[in-house]
């Protein structure tokens, strides 16, 4: 029986245990060579030989016990050609097939030379993130590879990738650099499959010195992309060139993503960015405004961080509100100006609201029953309140005055205009009844 | 015997300037200066109840836009390809899929400069779609689009009665607002519906009676 018996039969058991992913990642590619009792295997990469080893070697070592009737002697090798296209930390030469990588620029977009180290505030959320990045800009390929970094939207973790990018790209004038959000990274595949030029894809992946991919959650479910993403991370890891990923949770958590993946993104380092604090987030919002070049108080920074709480795109956005809103007006920035301009935003949720709810609340609001509200009681201490609610239903719905009469036992459409009329003019005369209408208003509105 | 009508009544088009501005001034501002130079704020999302003004404000600038020598493209519910002035109107119509292109879309027209407009019918921070998607939409210059108020809608009427070349009297407006229901899009159709009945009728002027017919006739 010859060597090639033995490596067949391993072949077919792990074909039947194993799902055709795994087997054709890992098993299939392997070289096997024997001489005597001395079975040599080689793997395409470093990182298959490591999962060769680990998961793997037990059961073609017990199956070649078998065969050989003795302990056989078992040496993994990655191969040469691998260990040769990439020796460690050497910039990529340039590209052959310029076709290709001007599409793959075409959807890799460029980097921002805006998203700096120097302009990322850093605090508590972040320091993490923010040191391994660094530490990945100053030595890419080294201590982390790959660098996941994940958490929630809007925390900045485009800025700091890009940061990345822009210091490696800094003190490397000539390294290739992509940095590509996975969206993108997915058309290219897609195109690169239409046209059949995935030799051109995978040599322009390949070759890269750095890899900035994001929000790679987005090639879940996408089991082409997700093959083609799997070899150039191998390749690119095994080359000792960088690779960051983003997400927005921990690899273990993604779902649609193929295990063998998320367990390669664990492999370097993970780190989360979490959502600022409240000294994080004026921080941010000061910096912000010294950049537009229309610098703010720390009072309307304290007041804006304090009502935004969700996202640092969030707290930008309202920044730029502020700031639109002082340019239209030609005022200063104050918290006064601030308050007015995010009144509509930090209003809660722009629900309809229903006729029944203002009376509910109006009838709470003056203590009154509600049958009495709807009732043809003409009294001041039921009348008033009616009248106010009437107002309300005008203002805050969009029912003609017939059935906002009707929804009140059945009034004409004229008593609803009286009503509204009063309550106008008691506005103006009446600071009391003023303010409980703007309450009320206020919390029907909330 | 009635008069039948060629269908030859002047199109009316949402534009910048025939939108009735009410509280809405400073928005009308922002829009009209991002329309004109490419240094103003990139990215708008306005909100606000139905009968607003949302798509006449994104149809308006689009149409501007389109003057102003730009490829611009409006869209309700769904996400166009890319243009230089991209508008996506009713985004919580979108489903998952269409909230992926249109995060793509954003992307794609931040980083190449173009201009995006987007609606819906609550804050940011209340809409029901992806977190990242959501985000970004609160990220640039956002609006609420406040509705008209009484005298404002009245405004609104005579403006609308005058482009399509009819003669509006008070009272009519006045019943209208006090006998209809007051969104704008249904007072604008009572009134192309009033002018068509009084053609038919080879009536001059509208009239209280007149609208009282045809509100009957909804």
């Amino acid at each position: 029986m010859s060597h090639q018996n033995l490596w067949d039969s391993c072949l077919q058991h792990f074909k039947e245990q194993l799902p055709s992913q795994q087997f054709n990642s890992w098993i299939k590619p392997l070289i096997f060579e024997a001489n005597g009792h001395q079975i040599i295997l080689t793997a395409p990469n470093g990182f298959t030989l490591k999962v060769i080893q680990e998961r793997f070697l037990p059961e073609i070592a017990s199956r070649a016990q078998a065969f050989f009737s003795a302990p056989a002697q078992i040496e993994l090798r990655v191969e040469k050609k691998a260990l040769q296209a990439s020796p460690k930390n050497q910039i990529a030469p340039a590209i052959e097939n310029p076709s290709l990588i001007k599409k793959s620029q075409k959807n890799s977009v460029r980097l921002n030379p805006a998203l700096l180290f120097d302009n990322f505030v850093t605090g508590k959320a972040n320091q993490l993130a923010h040191a391994a990045a660094i530490q990945v800009a100053e030595s890419p390929g080294t201590t982390y590879n790959p660098l996941f970094i994940y958490g929630g939207v809007g925390l900045g973790k485009t800025h700091l990738i890009q940061a990345i990018g822009n210091q490696f790209k800094q003190e490397n004038k000539h390294a290739k650099i992509c940095y590509v959000h996975a969206t993108n990274y997915i058309s290219d595949v897609v195109r690169a499959f239409q046209t059949k030029q995935f030799d051109e894809f995978k040599q322009y992946y390949n070759s890269l010195d750095l890899l900035l991919i994001d929000d790679i959650q987005f090639i879940a479910d996408k089991p082409g992309t997700q093959q083609e993403f799997f070899y150039t991370l191998n390749s690119l890891i095994d080359a000792n060139k960088q690779v960051v990923i983003t997400c927005d949770t921990f690899p273990k958590e993604i779902s649609g993503i193929e295990p063998r993946l998320t367990s390669r993104f664990s492999c370097g380092l993970t780190v989360a960015i979490e959502p600022p604090g409240l000294e994080m987030r004026v921080a941010i919002l000061l910096q912000k405004s010294n950049i537009s070049k229309n610098p703010i108080g720390e009072d309307v920074a304290f007041f804006i961080a304090k009502h935004v709480r969700s996202n640092i795109r969030e707290l930008e956005g309202a920044l730029n509100r502020i700031e639109a809103f002082a340019r239209f007006h030609k005022r200063p920035i104050t918290v006064e100006l601030a308050k007015e301009a995010l009144k509509d935003l930090l209003a809660a949720q722009n629900k309809q609201v229903s006729i029944e709810n203002i009376q509910k609340t109006v009838a709470d609001f003056y203590r009154i029953k509600l049958l009495d509200l709807l009732s043809k009681k003409r009294t001041r201490i039921i009348a008033r309140p009616r009248q106010m609610a009437m107002c309300l239903a005008r203002e805050l719905t969009q029912l003609s005055l017939p059935e906002i009469g009707n929804a009140f036992g059945g009034r004409d459409h004229s008593t609803v205009l009286h009503a509204c009329k009063t309550i106008e003019n008691l506005k103006n005369t009446d600071a009391s009844l003023n303010a409980d209408f703007n309450l009320l208003n206020q919390t029907l509105r909330n | 015997m009635t008069q039948l009508l060629l269908g030859i009544a002047p199109q009316w088009l949402p534009t910048l300037d025939n939108f009735v501005v009410g509280r809405n001034q400073e928005l009308h501002t922002a829009l009209r200066h991002a329309l004109s130079s490419t240094g103003g704020e990139r990215g708008f999302y306005v909100w606000g109840e139905a009968g607003s003004g949302k798509s006449h404000l994104l149809q308006a600038a689009v149409e501007r836009a389109r003057g102003n020598g730009q490829s611009a493209v409006y869209a309700c519910g769904t996400v166009p390809d890319a243009a230089q002035v991209v508008a996506v109107d009713d985004v919580e119509a979108l489903d998952d899929a269409a909230q992926i292109a249109l995060f793509a879309l954003y992307n794609r027209l931040r980083e190449s400069g173009g201009m995006l407009l987007v609606s819906g019918t609550a804050a940011p921070t209340h809409l029901h779609l992806r977190d990242d998607l959501r985000t970004r939409l609160g990220w640039g210059l956002v609006y609420q689009v406040h509705a008209l108020n009484d005298e404002e809608k009245t405004q609104a009427l005579h403006q609308h009665a005058q482009a399509r070349g009819f003669e509006l009297p008070n009272e009519v407006t006045h019943y209208l607002l006090c006998h209809g229901r007051r969104d704008l899009p249904y007072l604008l159709g009572v009134l192309d519906e009033l002018d068509a009945h009084c053609l038919r009728l080879k009536k001059r002027a509208a009239s209280v009676p007149l609208l009282k017919e045809v509100m009957r006739s909804e």
